[in-house]
């Protein structure tokens, strides 16, 4: 029995991660609090919807990502770049502003119903793991989200462009004097946290109903866990994604009505504790 | 002159104002416009005859004083808080509470009601205030959305009625100042209370921000580093105006509660909170009158325009032209096209 | 600022010189002798109800045409003022006093939610105006929250419990697993199907409850599963059932069940979306859309030549509650609301779900309720009828909480 439960938190720590994991990369480097970011989930969820619904999932996978990318790009180019001088709080407000337009723009196309994705064939049914029979779905989702994170971390690790990114999320004007191009850095984060949004969307469609109110119910947690794992580290917001996953989940089993609070809970702790988050300073 | 505020606080031309003269005279003549328009204000019902209208008018004006808080934070500690909805939701779950629970009269409850939601205003400050920037929008984000998650426990049902809200039931004998419960409800007869209360806090607010107090705030805002390098305590200064901007939400909240008769959980969320803080900014922070024009604004767009849920289309649109083109909001606006024809005419 | 706020206080000076010296607010409204009799809709547009709320108003537009084009009601016609809310109920009181105040209605109709019903059900007095309630089914409607010039159409939550509580002792399945929504009727329908379930011999092995708007229901169906249930009784409503029903499946969850029992849970604007999954789930179901009356075929042709489909639960209770109001209108002979409301105490009619009488001490409409599963028609899903229970099974004494 815990078997199963401690799996569905590490499917609900997945999704999380999936989705932090792209707020902290704009957080770190823009400084913005990306208040889009679960309207940016939720789009990706609808367009794979659609495209599931046209063609097949594995398509979605594939599209949905460039597309979210995509937005990004005129995230970074319309809004964050040119007010790039105005202060953080002002910026995070912006996409607020742009969170509230999206979700009824979705609302408009999509309607208000809820909607429901089916997983593809092979993923469909269950699979007997641990002794426990569980979701084939499921454990596909936390295998994508560890492969990912695993390559993400590897990317910025080892990589040039990883380095720059890492060099600009520390200090964008020294980086920038030492010769990295802060721009380009910044149009590849930016529409790389939106992609990893737009992911995060299509893995969660077949797990979860898809409802105008998604967006909202992910955008507090994602919040809490990026400031809880560290301003600016994607490590760290990983690591509070899956942790707040496992514990949130597991509470429910015991106490619902407590599970509810454990993220504001945790926040604030935290936040008292250590300002700057559990991973502090460091960017990976 | 002023060195840059720290790059996680709003910058300087969101609070676009007036400019600085804190001569006695002014004041006196700031003091005297006021009554003015408290006496002015008081004549309403009597050219608005139509019952929407007016209860639009009311409702406006009993938000106002949400907005006023979140401005007055904004001009004067330089922080924007997405948890001012905690406030008038608790004043307005007070009252709720104190009626019909406990049998108060309203007047009790009302004044129970201020008293509580300033006590979480304290308890939240503590908590809050020594953070800025993100972390303090955060923070208060996430603690009123715990209130919230608290108020629709079932547990809590018998207090605050959960997920289906609280009506307010009490003697029909007991009065709210000598209105009746069927009186509180009818916006002619209640205007006078909460035009009252909405220009008196916003008296008060902007005596305060004219006191050393408020010149000791808007140092901290500045550079609060440096002033407590100065010798100044920063966290008693923050806390007195967090606890004073919470103070009049809470107000706003009770006074809420009395004229719907009706609470619901919505109130303490940050849909709400967030609302109120968009017409803040849209009407600008630079002046107390900004929040008030903003949030009467919004009122008026919520009841006018193609209520198909589009209205948050269109606030989100609003929200951002404002920032990226009038940062200082309609009032900022103005400030500088006022400026500017003055300066014309020299 | 000092000169703008000067300037504005001059233009209201100004202003209050100028006008007459009315008194504050005087409420207008008053029905036309003769004239159409105006109803006022207020359905939600926004948010997951607002589906339901188109439908609501389709009911009562078939209806009015129906009745308008046979002559009006009392030689009167009916005229429809269609408004909207996001089922706030402040936005709601303010949406009716505008339809009373500007527009001139006197009756109110497709109301969604519970508590919009209960902060309306306090003003109606004050405002003049009947309200006909097929939406919101929370009991305190007609207990503590009642009100001379509310009327209950559609059933309450203990009417459905009690109607599923006689059929329990046909469903198969001895060991009861009961997931409910955190939420007043779901502790309610949880408490009175324990009842009922132990006075039909069967055994509960778990109960449960998830907060409202839970995505994630994993936690839940393990534990389900552990225990050994054979039945389920869910009380989840809207995404929360469908993200339920979908992961149930993802889970094989069915695999071990005999009958899955929803309350409230499976209707028929979800049976698209939820697909062929629920085929076999059994749930209550208010109308009967082959309910044999002439009153009902008139009706389902009407709807169907209207709207394009089959009416469903909402749209009929929503044509019922016409069909309330204008027998009411035709008793009294006259609009008026206070002697529409006096007419309709204890009155029977003949309605779309057979004769109904309305209840004088709290009026509730007492009308039939069904129990129905879900099966496969051609290639779409629908109810089939399994059972039906009158109102003198299913309806509780008036509470005396309720004063008219």
């Amino acid at each position: 029995m815990n078997a199963a439960q401690v799996l569905n938190g590490v499917a609900l720590g997945s999704l999380l991660m999936v989705l932090s994991s792209g707020l902290a990369m704009i957080y770190g480097l823009r400084g913005v609090a990306n208040f889009a970011h679960g309207a940016l989930y939720m789009s990706g969820a609808y367009i794979a919807y659609t495209v599931s619904d046209r063609f097949n999932f594995w398509l979605a996978i594939l599209l949905v990502p460039l597309a979210l990318a995509v937005i990004g790009v005129v995230l970074e180019l319309v809004f964050f770049r040119p007010l790039q001088h105005r202060s953080h709080i002002e910026l995070g407000l912006i996409t607020f502003g742009l969170a509230l337009m999206a979700e009824r723009i979705v609302v408009l196309i999509w309607g208000e119903r809820t909607l429901r994705v089916t997983p593809p064939e092979i993923l469909q049914g269950t699979t007997t793991l641990l002794g426990v029979e569980y979701p084939t779905y499921r454990l596909s989702i936390i295998v994508i989200a560890l492969a990912l994170a695993a390559a993400l971390v590897l990317w910025l690790r080892g990589s040039r462009v990883g380095l720059h990114i890492r060099a600009a999320s520390q200090d964008i004007e020294t980086a920038g004097i030492m010769g990295v191009n802060v721009d380009r850095v910044s149009l590849i984060v930016v529409s790389l946290g939106c992609a990893l949004a737009g992911l995060a969307g299509t893995l969660a469609a077949p797990y979860i109903a898809l409802d105008p109110g998604m967006g909202n119910a992910f955008l507090i947690t994602v919040l809490i866990v990026v400031v809880v794992g560290g301003i600016g580290s994607i490590g760290g917001a990983m690591v509070a994604g899956m942790g707040l996953g496992v514990i949130q989940t597991v509470s429910t089993v015991w106490s619902p009505s407590f599970a509810v609070v454990v993220p504001y809970l945790a926040l604030t702790i935290v936040l008292l504790w250590r300002p700057t988050g559990l991973a502090g300073k460091r960017v990976s | 002159m002023t060195t840059t505020a720290p790059l996680d606080d709003i910058t300087e031309s969101m609070l676009e104002g007036p400019a600085p003269g804190r001569r006695p005279r002014g004041t006196l003549i700031g003091l005297g416009v006021g009554v003015v328009v408290l006496f002015a204000g008081l004549a309403v019902p009597y050219v608005i005859t139509d019952t929407y209208r007016m209860s639009l008018l009311l409702d406006a004006t009993i938000l106002s004083l949400m907005a006023l808080g979140i401005g007055f934070l904004a001009r004067h500690l330089g922080q924007i808080s997405l948890g001012h909805g905690a406030f008038f939701g608790v004043a307005a779950y007070g009252v709720g509470v104190a009626t019909t629970n406990w049998g108060w009269s309203p007047t009790a409850a009302v004044g129970f009601a201020v008293l509580a939601g300033t006590a979480i205003s304290l308890v939240m400050g503590v908590l809050v205030v020594r953070a800025s920037g993100f972390g303090f929008l955060m923070l208060t984000l996430a603690l009123s959305q715990a209130l919230y998650s608290l108020s629709v426990q079932t547990s809590a049902r018998p207090l605050t009625g959960a997920h289906d809200g609280k009506l307010l039931s009490y003697d029909r004998e007991m009065t709210f100042l000598g209105l009746t419960q069927a009186d509180v409800m009818n916006p002619g007869l209640f205007w006078p209370f909460a035009w009252i209360a909405l220009t008196a806090c916003a008296m008060v607010l902007w005596l305060v921000g004219r006191s050393p107090f408020g010149t000791t705030l808007e140092g901290i805002r500045e550079n609060e580093e440096r002033m407590r390098f100065s010798g100044y305590d920063t966290f008693l200064p923050r806390l007195t105006a967090f606890v004073l901007s919470g103070a009049v939400a809470s107000l706003g909240g009770a006074l809420f509660a009395i004229n719907a008769g009706y609470v619901s959980p919505e109130i303490l969320g940050f849909t709400t909170a967030g609302d109120s803080l968009i017409a803040a900014l849209i009407g600008g922070f630079g002046m107390l009158a900004g929040p008030v024009l903003g949030t009467f604004l919004f009122v008026y767009a919520q009841a006018n325009f193609n209520f198909g849920g589009n209205l948050h289309l269109f606030t989100g649109i609003a929200l951002i032209v404002v920032l990226v083109f009038m940062p200082g909001g309609i009032t900022g606006a103005f400030q500088k096209l006022w400026r500017r024809v003055r300066r014309s005419r020299r | 600022m000092k000169r703008q706020v000067v300037a504005a206080a001059v233009a209201l000076a100004m202003g209050s010189t100028l006008a007459a010296c009315g008194s504050a607010s005087e409420n207008s409204g008053d029905g036309g002798e003769g004239g159409p009799i105006k109803v006022a809709l207020i359905p939600p547009t926004s948010g997951a109800l607002a589906q339901f709320g188109t439908d609501a108003v389709k009911g009562w537009e078939t209806a009015v045409r129906l009745a308008n084009e046979a002559g009006g009601v009392d030689g009167r016609e009916i005229e429809l003022i269609v408004k909207s809310t996001d089922a706030d109920p402040a936005t709601t009181l303010r949406v009716a006093k505008e339809a009373v105040t500007q527009d001139g209605a006197q009756f109110i109709g497709a109301v969604m939610t519970s508590p919009e019903h209960a902060a309306l059900n306090a003003q109606l007095e004050g405002l003049g105006a009947l309200s006909f309630n097929a939406l919101g089914k929370d009991d305190a409607l007609v207990g503590e929250q009642c009100s001379p010039y509310a009327f209950h159409v559609v059933q309450t939550s203990s009417m459905d419990i009690n109607a599923l509580a006689s059929s329990l002792s046909e469903l198969p399945g001895d060991k009861w697993a009961i997931q409910a929504v955190d939420y007043a009727t779901g502790h309610g329908a949880a408490e009175k199907f324990k009842a009922a379930a132990e006075e039909a011999g069967k055994e509960i092995v778990l109960e449960q409850f998830a907060p409202l708007d839970t995505t994630d229901f994993g936690s839940y169906i393990t534990k389900i599963k552990d225990s050994g249930a054979d039945a389920v009784f869910a009380v989840e409503y809207g995404a929360d059932g469908v993200a339920f029903v979908q992961q149930a499946d993802q889970f094989n969850l069915d695999n071990q069940l005999e009958t899955v029992l929803g309350f409230n849970m499976v209707s028929e604007p979800l049976f698209e979306t939820l697909g062929d999954t629920i085929e076999g789930y059994f749930n209550n179901v208010g109308y009967d859309v082959d309910g044999d009356n002439t009153e009902n075929q008139e009706f389902v042709d009407a709807y169907t030549e209207d709207h394009g489909a089959a009416p469903y639960y909402v749209p009929a209770d929503n044509y019922l509650a016409a069909q309330t109001l204008f027998a009411g209108i035709e008793e009294a002979g006259s609009a008026d609301p206070a002697d529409v409301s006096e007419a309709l105490g204890d009155l029977s009619f003949d309605s779309i779900v057979g004769a109904v009488t309305v209840r004088a001490a709290d009026h509730q409409v007492l009308r039939d309720s069904y129990l129905g599963e879900v099966v496969k028609d051609g290639k779409a899903l629908k109810f089939s009828i399994q059972s039906n229970a009158t109102p003198d099974v299913t309806t509780p004494e008036p509470d005396s909480a309720c004063s008219m």
